[in-house]
């Protein structure tokens, strides 16, 4: 059953118009994450969801309701800002009591609930503070409190770590999660962070100049990129991308990147009449070997190394090939100077990814399910 | 002692900057304020300008005495707190209403032109308010008195009947100052953060419970702030408007402290008392800026020091 549907939702501010035709459906208890660049209309598509910005154009369903022209407070949604927006005046306890308040609930009730989320949160003992007396994440804790307990049909997120340090940011994703899982509530959240959709949701949206880029759960975009800017967008460090011609010899297909160099594609993703067609392919850092690799899938590709940064367990070599940097991501078993010796990388034809050069659509790309 | 010159003399030579343009100020207030205090001590003597300043002969709390037996001076000291406690009561929530409702205005040419409107009279010299108030209540040309007439009521002589100097003096003064004081108060409402109502009319509050649960909070320091000022100045009653519009038929309800100096003073020539006026004029109004900040400070925690 679904239970948010966008179907071709448009935005404009003025003449200008920044969200373009936008096509979701969300499942019920689904955790959607829409990431994407800076000003790629992630708050505005939330925004129209929350109401909190007229539709301009297409149809928004909440529920069995199309709830277009139905007020905010009439769409059972709850959300939760990047700032908190939580009331300096109010105590922690009045804070989460607001929405209760406002809809005249009873006051025992109000105070059972609210005491029933300040546990779920670990907020008891904070309850009468105000919040200029709070931590960065108790604040953000006090937000999602006072969502929660409006139990809301669909929670939405607008960046809602983004005001918080790394460390603090990375406990507070795994909190969200774990409440998802215990309250089971539909929510469309919000983030730039490919880090946090990847960890965060059930099915990513990746969003740009206003339009879906593809939509998938975190493995499949990852393994499967609809394109160019989803397979530069998810993944640290990105994709890297190197481009040359097709050969077609023997039905085995490869990449003449130059330099005598070549790299074998997938047979599903290009075919013979291709043969010269010039194309971009993206390798995962993670899916480049510089121990040989034995089978008829393999590549041996020569590059000039420039650095290399240890990570720990892994380590990050940055080198060229001909006049393209990449990066690639590899084990150090506890060691990093034989990495300095590294003249060539290794990758296997199904961990390589086509693309057309022109239009940056993957070739080999087939809709899952 | 030694340690603190030495972290003084260290302290000025590092902010010397910040001291020069505090300059201006100190300045100002010697000149201004503090010298002519030395001029307070006639309110002590039996002041005669042909012996000067420092050469009348002492009268101790003559004055005082004095002016505490004077129903004029007692009566003046009434109307004082009467006209200004009624223009408190009256004249201070309107900014704020005006503020609050400029604040509901969603068009934006006309938010400013009712704005502007508002804020002129605040630059019409009192003066022409006083003529335009005069004019306005003319017995037999002013416009209420026209449209009583149309209702059937004999002409009122406002200006000379002691019960209505009260309600045309606190109106007329809203009138000039309640825009311009709004200014302020929009200014707070402009420091609240928008997400704060976002995330109201997603709880569901309605416009009435914003302004009640997250505007008014919001600027309540503010206002009592201005509370707090408006109190210290409780004996201030603006006198230029009061000269400009009382009369001696009005005097029973007109008559305030500033007025009353104004008289025994410059028209009468009796400095020494108009100065022990003054003084006690000055140590009312400090003690209420006193009292109105602690008040403030125990229930609020917004104080001015
Ligand atoms: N009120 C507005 N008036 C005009 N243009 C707007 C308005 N709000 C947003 N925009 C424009 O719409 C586009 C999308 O904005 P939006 O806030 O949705 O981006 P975003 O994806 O949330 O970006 P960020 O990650 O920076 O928050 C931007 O180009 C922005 O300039
Ligand atoms: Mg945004």
């Amino acid at each position: 059953m679904s239970n948010v549907l966008l179907q071709g939702i448009s935005k404009s501010f003025g003449e200008l118009e920044v969200v373009h035709s936008i096509d979701l459906e969300i499942a019920s208890q689904e955790f959607i994450v829409l990431v994407g660049p800076s000003g790629c209309g992630k708050s505005t598509t939330l925004r129209m969801v929350a109401g909190l910005e007229e539709i301009s154009d297409g149809m928004l369903q909440i529920g069995d309701r199309v709830v277009n022209d139905i007020a905010p407070k009439d769409r059972d949604v709850a959300m939760v800002f990047q700032n908190y927006a939580l009331y300096p005046h109010l105590s922690v306890a009045d804070n989460i009591a607001f929405g209760l308040n406002i809809r005249r609930v009873k006051k025992p009730e109000i105070k059972r609930q609210v005491a029933d989320v300040a546990q779920t949160l670990e907020l008891t003992d904070l309850l009468n503070r105000k919040p200029s007396e709070l931590s960065g994440g108790q604040r953000q804790r006090v937000a999602m409190g006072r969502a929660i307990v409006r139990h809301p049909k669909v929670f939405l997120f607008d960046e809602p770590l983004s005001n918080l340090d790394a460390k603090l940011r990375i406990q507070m994703r795994a909190e969200i999660k774990l409440l998802h899982k215990r309250l089971g509530v539909t929510s469309v959240y919000v983030t730039h962070d490919q880090v946090e959709a990847m960890t965060l949701a059930d099915r990513i949206v990746v969003m740009h100049d206003g339009r879906i880029e593809q939509i998938g759960t975190p493995m499949e975009l990852f393994r499967n990129p609809a394109n160019l800017f989803v397979a530069s967008f998810i993944g640290s460090p990105p994709m890297n991308k190197l481009s040359g011609s097709v050969t077609v010899k023997n039905a085995v297909p490869s990449l003449d990147i130059g330099h005598g160099a070549s790299i074998k594609l997938r047979s599903d993703s290009v075919s013979s009449d291709d043969h010269g067609r010039s194309i971009v392919v993206g390798i995962r850092p993670e899916h480049m070997n510089i121990e040989p690799g034995n089978g008829p899938g393999w590549s041996e590709i020569p590059f000039d190394l420039t650095l290399v940064e240890p990570l720990g367990s892994e380590a990050l070599i940055h080198a060229m090939v001909g006049d393209t940097p990449i990066i690639m991501k590899v084990e150090t078993r506890n060691e990093v100077s034989h990495l300095n010796d590294a003249t060539r990388f290794y990758v296997q034809a199904e961990d390589v990814r086509a693309f057309d050069a022109e239009t940056g659509k993957a070739l080999d790309f087939t809709v899952a399910g | 002692m030694k340690d603190k010159l030495i972290w003084l003399n260290k302290h000025f030579r590092r902010e010397w900057q910040i001291y020069v343009m505090l300059l201006p100020v100190i300045i100002w207030f010697i000149v201004f304020l503090y010298k002519p205090m030395y001029g307070l001590q006639i309110a002590f003597k039996d002041y005669s300008i042909f012996r000067g300043i420092a050469g009348s002969p002492w009268a101790g709390f003559e004055h005082f005495y004095t002016l505490l037996d004077s129903d004029q001076f007692l009566r003046a000291v009434k109307n004082t707190f009467v006209i200004s406690g009624l223009s408190l009561i009256f004249g201070f929530p309107v900014p704020i209403i005006l503020a609050l409702m400029f604040n509901e205005i969603l068009h934006q040419g006309f938010k400013k032109t009712a704005q502007t409107i508002v804020y002129l009279p605040h630059f019409i010299s009192t003066v022409i308010i006083a003529g335009i108030v005069i004019t306005a209540f003319s017995p037999s040309s002013g416009v209420v008195n026209l449209l009583l007439s149309k209702l059937g009521i004999e002409p009122i002589y406002f200006l000379t009947k002691p019960e209505w100097f009260r309600p045309i003096f606190i109106g007329s003064g809203i009138w000039q100052e309640a825009g311009f004081s709004s200014i302020v108060f929009l200014a707070a409402i402009a420091g609240v953060s928008p997400t704060l109502y976002e995330s109201a009319v997603v709880d569901g509050a309605s416009r009435w419970q914003m302004i009640w649960k997250i505007t008014l909070p919001a600027i309540m320091p503010t206002i009592i702030i201005m509370l707090i000022i408006r109190i210290g100045n409780l004996l201030e009653v603006g006198f230029e408007l009061v000269i400009l519009l009382y009369q001696p038929a009005t005097y029973e309800t007109s008559d305030i402290i500033n007025t009353f100096i104004y008289r025994q003073g410059l028209q009468g020539g009796q400095y020494d008392l108009a100065a022990a006026a003054g003084l006690f004029n000055a140590v009312v109004a400090f003690v209420l800026v006193i009292t109105a900040n602690m008040i403030a400070k125990r229930y609020s925690k917004t104080s001015l020091w």
